[in-house]
């Protein structure tokens, strides 16, 4: 480093040594060319930042200096704005900010810089200071001893302000101005000549502060000035006392200097300070004789003490005093500055006197102190803050815990944790976080580590006591410039409480949530708006809504929600008092009925808040609702019944008397007195009262009750006539009530008495009326009964009982000998009757038959009608029953006659019709009726007769015409009329019938009515016309059976395969003849022919088995029967051909087992052949039919006269036939049926000519089954 | 008939009868589809290649013969019946409705083919005769209105001056008229075109002797 400085060319050795010195004061310097390129750094900063003089001078392509990573980044801009300004402008460079250690801390640093000029006062070098905040006391050492070692080497002149450079002549007035700067902290100017690197010297003008000096040339303007000479002071130190001189010489280097004897007296002190300090030597002196020091009057009061002492202990033992103090500028103001000094000896060795110097270092000691007080704030901060603060390396090994964390860990170093074999993180998080985090932290931090991304986490740590608690931990990288992690800070903050609380408070809201949904109160919330949001869980249950249920598009939610569930009569008056309270922000009562979900309203006590917020507007409102529905009925219900009472006692007069058990009259009431005035005073009991007031004759009786009441102390009543005050006899009608104790003893008696003339008067009148009535009900010739409502007897008129001989009876029974005195036969009738009639309240009529006292019946018409009170409820039933019996068996008899007469003509199997003399229908019988469908009273109108509409709707169209003239006729000359026709049953259908009518004449001949007979013979027509139709059907089944449509369907059914077959059998064929033959596809079509023709074959098997009918077809029926039926169908056609049939059957034929449309399609086919065979004949056709029994079968045999059979061998095969359009298969078929039916069929010849065909029939089937 | 231009359609319920014929059918080199009624039949896709129609009488839906009388309105092949029983009625019927032939089963193989033949050169005519027409009718649509009204009165046999005169143009315009029309219906003389428009049916209105109606 030597090196480095000398090779900036020109600087002699003291300059050097200066720089030296600055190095050695603030411990840390540096030195820069005139373009700021680094020369030195003292070693010890090199260390502190880690950095090399390369990477300082290096600079980046940005434009950044090399030392960029080493400031703070928030520094940095202002730091190097700063260091180019002067660079570029000379000025001195000063700034604070903050350095990066090499231990990756930064630190705050005071940075200061001035330049070094040469004679031209170009400026050649930089030199400065960086003072690290952290390392203060070592600075204070270094600076002390360069102090030391200028006083130790007097000669050794350097000092900041370059004294040694300047012109001998001018020196003393350079070190002066140096020294007034500093005593007076007023800058001070100065010209002097300064030596130049040439050896000469130009003009300057220095400007001097207590720290430094600045110089500039000023030569050009000065030369041919002489420079200001400087007074006094010649440094001529032969005259002076040893310690004055060196203090001179000193001084000469430094600026200022003093001087004491060997007693510690001022002997010499700057003559600036003498004047700056307004002191003199002698006043200096002069606290000698006080017994202080020196000193006194220099320093500071607060560090006299402490300096006086040093300065003692100096003086005695010649030690070298070196101190710091404050002293006090003639300003007032105190500045720091050191001073020290050392003894002058004489050249025996004595010690004659000491000399020493001054330094103001007030900046730098007040940095110090600065540095100091922020790095214990620091400090302090670091540990008083309520986070625990770590620091961890780049792998995440913890390097530093705060206080706060160690003692919350109990721990007094990081270092503590260490466990062999493991990292100390993962001891760390072993040993000091919950189990149940360890795992996530650990993946967390090691994610961190590998990703850099910062991070964070709740997990619980263990305290020194072993509890664990919930911190909120956090981490983040520290990133040099580079980017790479320098170190992680980790940071976590004790939220354990936090936790609780939250838990806590979660605990408390679930609390409170079952709380809102236990009280058996609603609890509602609305918004500020008035918007239900929230109803609790019991109101949701209530109303079987929840919020927003009953929404509704236009309306708005309270809106909606009031006319969802509140009662109509309400909702107005609660919408007002809502509007009202919402408007207002006033709380909200009113009692409304709201209804529950099964829609049954029930009152509410409702109350609601507003919760306000620190504005005090209103967040929201809290409501509440009670249910006082049972409250409020029974209220209401205790009102009215209050009320009633009231109004009672208002409105009842009611005289009141009380007694005493012993009968002692103890109140009257007022009214009393208003009615029957007050007693005479002799009268002091109720004996004597009563017969005072009640009336003679009712006083007997009334006494007694009254003894009565008042032995047994039951309550009794009277009625009675009383006197009143104006002496007129009243009813009325007392009642009297004991008042007993607990132990059930009678207190006192209450008498009410209520004046009941009026009612009893008109009872009287009522009585005599009834009396009245009375008489006039048993005159009456009828029976008067009445009943109660429910069907009870309640009386019965005297005629009743004597008529019907009974008497006595009570009404209980009455009702049942009533119901036994009907006839039984009318009895359930009558019974259900009035049954019914007290169900519905209709009145009853009825006739029907009593019995009488001399046990006969007679008929009699009961009426019986209710009699209803105003509200209509039926009071009484009366019955009244008149005696028509004679009217009625007359009737009865009249009645008998008619009917029977009305049954015959109903009942006779013909149909009825009596009509008017104009021919107009006026009865029908049922039959009739029956037959149209239609009653007579149905006919007519629309200007139609009933004779023409039964006519035109009635009679066939075909027969119309006809019956109309003949029936016109009949009518016009009264000739009896009769004839068939067609006549339209109910049902649509045209029935024939034989109608006939003839006139019944009145005494004089004419005409009063035509009875009209009309028989219904369409069974016999139809009977008639279907044996015709099913002589039709059956020729044209047997004809089908004649074989044409069989073999049609034969050969379709055949055809089919057959066709198949063909095809196939070509395509075969072209199969085979192709070139080259198509043998697979030959192959397949031969294997459909043969399954082809296999179901040809099947086809000829079904239609075999169709004549193989078996047993199951056939019924027992006489043969005769069959023949009968064979003959009558082909009888038509063998008229036709002019064959005559002769049939012999045997009779008494045994029946026989057959089917019996086969062996009539056999008969018909043998008859028709037969047939067949005479067609050429001309003489007699005749066709023969013969069944006869021989042996235990019957033989029939079919003859003919034709010319006889050629090949009788052969025309049983099929196919085979002599015919022109025959199939050949009939007689084949017929001999097949008759062998299925266990019979033979065989040919004969017949004599002469003809043939005759012969088949059996078994009578004994079993065999043929 | 070798190549497969050409399609035969069997409809007959009777599987064996559907068997049958198609193999029959094919050892003819023919092509043949088969349906098992007359449903399937119309509703299926069928290509459109000059065809054939075997037709059974009697379907388990629909009488062949109704079935004859229904696709008559379209365009469908010409129809070979065939039958399990022929009567004389039917068959009269079939053919009076324009069937080729009316067989009965079982019939001779030289029939059918002769009828199939028959019936599928009657189609492929009347296909061509129908693409002919439609190429006609693409050309007559090609004319403008004023060709169109001269169109008639030259196929009528007028003269270019009463053609003109009927018109009311001049002689030289209804000359460039009648060019244009011979170019476009691309008629090779008038005696062409007076086939062209008979296929068209386009009305003959005018009578050269009287000059106009």
């Amino acid at each position: 480093m030597t090196t480095a400085f000398k090779s900036i060319g020109g600087i002699d050795s003291e300059a050097l040594r200066a720089a030296r010195i600055v190095e050695g004061v603030v411990g840390n310097a540096w030195a820069t060319d005139a373009a700021g390129k680094f020369t030195y750094v003292t070693p010890s900063a090199l260390s502190l930042l880690g950095t090399t003089l390369e990477e300082l001078n290096s600079s980046s392509e940005e434009g950044a200096v090399g030392w960029k990573r080493l400031i703070h980044p928030d520094d940095y801009d202002g730091a190097v704005t700063m260091w180019r300004h002067c660079l570029k402008t000379g000025d001195h460079y000063n700034m604070e900010h903050r350095v990066l250690r090499a231990s990756g801390a930064y630190g705050w640093s005071r940075s200061s810089g001035q330049p070094l000029r040469d004679g031209t006062g170009r400026i050649f070098a930089w030199y400065g200071t960086l003072i690290d905040g952290d390392v203060p006391s070592s600075a204070k050492e270094q600076f002390a001893d360069v102090i030391s070692d200028a006083l130790e080497n007097r000669a050794a002149s350097d000092a900041p302000h370059l004294l040694s450079l300047v012109h001998p002549d001018d020196r003393t007035a350079a070190a002066h101005a140096a020294a007034r700067a500093f005593w007076t902290g007023v800058p001070q100017v100065t010209r002097h000549r300064q030596l130049q690197l040439d050896g000469s010297y130009r003009w300057n003008e220095t400007r001097s502060e207590p720290g430094y000096s600045v110089s500039v040339d000023i030569d050009d303007l000065v030369t041919d000035r002489e420079p200001l000479a400087s007074a006094g002071l010649d440094p001529s130190v032969e005259n002076e006392a040893e310690p004055i001189r060196s203090a001179k010489v000193v001084e000469s280097i430094f600026g200022n200097g003093w001087a004491f004897d060997a007693a510690g007296r001022w002997i010499y002190l700057h003559p600036f300070a003498q004047n700056s300090l307004g002191v003199t030597l002698e006043e200096l002196n002069a606290s000698l004789d006080e017994g202080h020091t020196a000193w006194r009057r220099l320093l500071h009061p607060d560090d006299y003490e402490q300096i006086a002492a040093t300065w003692r202990h100096c003086l005695e033992t010649g030690d070298h005093f070196n101190v710091e103090f404050r002293f006090r500028r003639a300003s007032g103001i105190y500045v720091w500055a050191r001073a020290a000094a050392r003894p002058a000896h004489d050249s025996r060795g004595r010690i004659v006197g000491w000399y020493g110097i001054a330094l103001d270092n007030d900046v730098y000691k007040k940095t110090v102190a600065a540095l100091r007080g922020r790095e214990r704030e620091l400090s302090q901060l670091v540990d008083m803050v309520p986070v625990q603060i770590r620091r961890l390396t780049p792998e995440g090994e913890p390097i530093f815990f705060n206080k706060r964390l160690l003692d919350f860990f109990g721990l007094n170093d990081v270092a503590q944790l260490d466990r062999p074999g493991m990292s100390r993180m993962a001891a760390a998080i072993q040993s000091l976080v919950h189990p149940e985090d360890a795992a996530r932290l650990l993946e967390r931090l090691h994610h961190s580590l590998a990703t850099g991304e910062p991070h964070s986490m709740k997990y619980r740590m263990r305290r020194a006591d072993g509890a664990y608690r919930w911190v909120d931990g956090r981490w983040e990288p520290l990133r040099d410039h580079s980017g790479a992690i320098v170190q992680w800070y980790a940071i976590s903050i004790d939220i354990d409480d936090e936790m609780r609380a939250q838990e806590a408070l979660r605990d408390r809201e679930r609390e409170l949530s079952q709380l809102v949904d236990m009280v058996p109160s609603f609890l509602w919330r609305l918004s500020s708006t008035g918007d239900p949001v929230f109803f609790s869980k019991r109101m949701v249950e209530f109303l079987g809504l929840d919020i927003g249920e009953y929404e509704r598009p236009g309306v708005s939610a309270l809106a909606a929600a009031i006319a969802a569930v509140v009662h109509p009569d309400d909702a107005a008056k609660l919408e007002a008092a809502l509007d009202r309270s919402l408007a207002s922000g006033e709380s909200f009562s009113l009692n409304y009925r709201l209804r529950r979900a099964d829609g049954v309203y029930r009152w509410m006590s409702s109350r609601a808040e507003p919760m306000r917020n620190e504005e005090g507007s209103v967040v929201q409102w809290y409501g509440l609702s009670h249910d006082i529905d049972d409250q409020v009925r029974a209220e209401e219900a205790l009102r009215s019944s209050k009320r009633q009472l009231e109004q009672m006692i208002d409105a009842v007069p009611l005289n009141i008397l009380s007694f005493a058990p012993s009968g002692k009259i103890t109140y009257t009431s007022k009214r009393y007195l208003e009615k029957v005035g007050s007693p005479p005073t002799h009268i002091e009991d109720f004996d004597a009262l009563a017969r005072d007031l009640a009336h003679p004759e009712d006083f007997p009786t009334m006494f007694r009750r009254a003894s009565n009441g008042f032995a047994t102390g039951q309550p009794f009543v009277n009625r009675f006539r009383r006197r009143e005050k104006d002496g007129v006899y009243r009813w009325i009608e007392a009642r009297a009530q004991p008042l007993r104790d607990a132990d059930g003893a009678i207190v006192q008696w209450y008498m009410a008495s209520i004046d009941i003339e009026d009612e009893m008067r008109a009872q009287e009148a009522l009585r005599e009326r009834e009396r009245e009535l009375q008489q006039l009900v048993d005159a009456l010739p009828v029976h008067v009964w009445s009943w109660t409502p429910d069907g009870k007897l309640a009386y019965v008129n005297k005629r009743s009982l004597e008529d019907l001989g009974i008497s006595g009876a009570s009404f209980e029974d009455f009702t049942r000998v009533a119901q036994e005195l009907v006839h039984p036969e009318d009895a359930p009738k009558v019974l259900s009757t009035s049954a019914n009639c007290l169900k519905t309240g209709d009145s009853f009529i009825m006739r029907y038959r009593r019995r009488w006292k001399d046990g006969n019946y007679r008929w009699i018409e009961g009426r019986c009608e209710p009699l209803r009170d105003r509200d209509g409820t039926i009071v009484h039933w009366y019955q009244v029953s008149i005696d028509i019996d004679d009217e009625m068996r007359a009737q009865v008899a009249l009645r008998e006659r008619e009917r029977s007469l009305w049954q015959l003509v109903e009942t006779l199997p013909v149909m009825i019709e009596c009509a008017a003399p104009n021919g107009e229908p006026i009865y029908r019988s049922r039959q009739l009726r029956e037959f149209l469908g239609y009653e007579l009273e149905s006919l007519g109108g629309k200007g139609r007769s009933r004779l023409a509409g039964t006519l035109d709707d009635g009679v066939h169209p075909d027969d119309l015409a006809g019956v109309r003239a003949s029936y016109a006729h009949s009518l016009a000359t009264g000739e009896p009329y009769a004839r068939r026709h067609r006549l339209r049953r109910f049902d649509g259908e045209y029935c024939w019938v034989d109608t006939r009518a003839a006139p019944m004449r009145n005494a004089e001949g004419a005409i009063v009515q035509w009875n009209v007979v009309c028989l219904d013979i369409d069974g016999e027509v139809r009977a008639h016309e279907e044996l015709r139709l099913a002589q039709e059907r059956l020729a044209r089944a047997s004809q089908a059976a004649s074989l044409a449509e069989l073999s049609a369907s034969i050969a379709h059914e055949v055809n089919q395969p057959l066709a198949a077959v063909v095809a196939n059998s070509y395509a075969c064929q072209r199969w085979l003849t192709a070139k080259p033959p198509n043998i697979e596809r030959a192959q397949k079509t031969v294997e459909r022919i043969i399954r082809d023709a296999n179901s040809a074959a099947d086809v000829v098997s079904r239609i075999r088995a169709l004549f193989k009918r078996s047993a199951d077809a056939m019924a027992y029926t006489t043969l005769g029967s069959v023949i009968a039926e064979a003959r009558d169908l082909i009888a038509e056609e063998a008229v036709r051909r002019r064959v005559r049939m002769d049939i012999d059957v045997e009779s008494d034929l045994p029946i026989v087992a057959l089917d019996r449309v086969q062996i009539q399609q056999v008969l018909v086919n043998l008859i028709r052949n037969g047939m067949d065979a005479m067609d050429s004949v001309a003489g007699d056709r005749v066709l023969g039919l013969r069944a006869r029994r021989i042996g235990d079968a019957i033989q029939i045999e079919i003859s003919d006269r034709g010319p006889g059979i050629e090949f009788p061998d052969r025309i049983f095969e099929p196919f085979f036939t002599t015919k022109e359009h025959g199939m050949g298969m009939g007689l084949a078929i017929c001999r097949s049926i008759v062998e299925s039916h266990g019979g033979r069929l065989w040919v004969e010849k017949n004599e002469p000519h003809g043939t005759t065909l012969v088949f059996t029939m078994p009578v004994e089937m079993k065999a043929a089954a | 008939m070798t190549t497969y231009n050409h399609m035969v359609f069997i409809v007959d319920d009777d599987v064996r009868i559907r068997e049958a014929l198609g193999e029959l059918l094919e050892s003819h080199g023919m092509r043949a589809i088969a349906f098992g009624s007359a449903g399937d039949y119309v509703l299926a896709d069928k290509p459109d290649v000059p065809a054939c129609l075997i037709l059974d009488v009697e379907l388990p839906d629909i009488n062949g013969l109704d079935l004859q009388k229904q696709i008559a309105e379209g365009d469908h092949p010409p129809i070979v019946f065939i039958t399990g029983h022929g009567d004389i009625p039917s068959s009269v019927r079939a053919i009076k409705h324009g069937a080729v032939d009316f067989l009965t089963k079982p019939f001779c193989d030289a029939d059918l083919m002769a009828a199939i033949e028959t019936a599928i050169a009657q189609d492929r005519e009347r296909r061509s005769e129908r693409a002919e027409l439609t190429m006609l009718r693409q050309r007559y649509l090609g004319l403008t209105p004023r060709e169109r009204d001269v169109l008639p009165l030259v196929v009528s046999g007028l003269l270019n001056k009463q053609a003109a005169a009927e018109l009311g143009i001049s002689e030289v315009t209804l000359q460039i008229h009648r060019r244009n029309v011979m170019q476009k219906m691309m008629a090779a003389s008038l005696a062409d075109l007076v086939r062209m428009a008979e296929r068209l049916e386009i009305p003959i209105t005018h009578s050269r002797r009287t000059g106009g109606n």
